[in-house]
């Protein structure tokens, strides 16, 4: 597989899980609360190919979403490169990881780029981000994420097939 | 060697989207006109497949809705037929609750909403995140003569306002429940202009300012649009009825509880008036 083919198909996953997640995820709530679809695809793609493709995929998912969010344009492209990044870095230097271990950090991940997003949103001036709600959304959403870790590691790995000790 | 170099790529690649992240915030934040026609046009490319899928999806979310919400579902029910109740006794009193409200509109010389141009919008987009329940996007823009601070209503009462600059075919509108949100509103048979803003998700109006302690309100009184001098709201349109009175001594006013009379939840379509109150006073 080549590089060109990588990158479309990376294109193609992450403009239909925009649309998916708009179009279905977000109405799937429990307790009011919907998975975090944008920030399961950063944290994956750091999971499965490293800190720069996290990087790069949290910053693209990002984007998408925030063209249909109140906050500023930008706020969620920031916070989901930087976790994609984060994530693939610690996966390469700490977690080796197992699968297992994948799905945890996908929950543990979602529930803190939640809180971050939250706080930095609040210091740039937008309403009603740290709310007393924030916490169920922290929970309900990280463990919805933690049950669509595993079809979204595996749909990234379908996206990169060939990653090990390859360059795209 | 191969790890260090990817390493230093990755790190530039780092600090190079995060630097594009920051110069949009930025850029946001200060209504840099290209970033929003950018932002409109991706939204507009992107909308087709988005509705084409809203067609196909949107029975399983409404399942969904429709497994996880049943116990609301039930209450809700129980809330519908008391309600039915109380109107059959209220009918029994005035054959016609709308004849009603135009009266009572006319005593206070309101004039009647429907007189007002307006644009019917399908909601496309409603609550994509956890974080913003207050708003929702439609499929109408400034095509059809739409600008920031419309008033939306639906056949309930406002509902909300045109929030920011709308795209060429699309809006934002922010709801009536949004912490932030206020409008001028008098309870119906009174003079007092007050001021009202919503609490979150679900919960009433309340009204803090505005309402002086003599001022005679009732529990049950219908709550509309003051419409006074340039209010971005046209005078008349429902808001509420009111459910609590209560009073701050200190402060010599009446903290009015209103209950919405527009529902903003599940939206399907709205009608955004074309109400300019500069215009209008020209």
């Amino acid at each position: 597989m080549n590089a060109t083919s990588a990158y479309i198909r990376s294109a193609l996953f992450l403009l239909t899980a925009l649309v998916l997640h708009m179009a279905l995820f977000s109405d799937l709530r429990v307790l009011g609360v919907a998975p975090e679809v944008p920030l399961a695809i950063a944290v994956t793609a750091g999971l499965v190919g490293g800190p720069e493709r996290g990087a790069i995929a949290g910053f693209a998912i990002g984007l998408g979403i925030d063209l249909y969010l109140p906050t500023l344009f930008g706020l969620s492209a920031l916070i989901y490169t930087v976790w994609g990044y984060s994530v693939g870095l610690l996966e390469e230097r700490i977690f080796r990881s197992a699968w297992w271990i994948n799905v945890l950090v996908t929950a543990a991940a979602t529930a803190g780029g939640l809180l971050i997003y939250a706080v930095l949103g609040e210091l740039l001036g937008q309403a009603n981000l740290y709310t007393d709600r924030l916490y169920v959304v922290m929970g309900v959403a990280a463990a919805y994420n933690l049950v669509l870790s595993l079809p979204l590691l595996g749909l990234w790995r379908w996206s990169w097939p060939r990653l090990l000790g390859e360059e795209l | 060697m191969a790890a260090g170099t990817r390493t230093g790529r990755s790190r530039f690649t780092l600090i190079f989207l995060l630097l594009s992240s920051a110069t949009l915030l930025t850029l946001d934040a200060r209504d840099f006109e290209p970033l929003q026609r950018t932002e409109e046009t991706l939204t507009d490319l992107i909308s087709p497949l988005q509705s084409g899928a809203d067609r196909v999806l949107g029975p399983v979310g409404d399942a969904w809705a429709g497994v996880t919400g049943y116990d609301e579902l039930e209450a809700e029910n129980q809330k519908l037929r008391d309600e039915l109740q109380q109107l059959e006794g209220q009918q029994i009193l005035d054959s016609d609750a709308a004849v009603r409200l135009e009266a009572l509109l006319d005593q206070v010389g309101l004039p009647y909403v429907q007189d007002i141009p307006n644009v019917v919008g399908e909601v496309v987009t409603a609550n994509v995140g956890n974080f913003d329940r207050y708003s929702v996007q439609i499929n109408r823009g400034s095509q059809d003569g739409i600008r920031n601070g419309m008033p939306v209503v639906t056949r309930g009462g406002l509902i909300g306002r045109i929030d920011g600059d709308p795209g060429r075919g699309h809006s934002r509108v922010t709801l009536l429940t949004d912490p932030s949100f206020e409008v001028g509103v008098l309870a119906v048979g009174t003079d007092d202009v007050a001021l009202a803003s919503g609490t979150g998700h679900g919960g009433p109006l309340t009204v803090t300012k505005g309402l002086e302690i003599d001022t005679e309100v009732a529990i049950g009184q219908e709550v509309v649009t003051s419409g006074v001098d340039r209010s971005r709201y046209p005078p008349g349109i429902p808001i509420g009825t009111v459910t609590n009175i209560d009073f701050d001594e200190a402060r010599l006013v009446q903290l009015l509880t209103v209950e919405p009379s527009a529902n903003t939840d599940n939206l399907s379509f709205v009608t955004v008036l074309l109400y300019d109150p500069l215009a209008e006073e020209s």
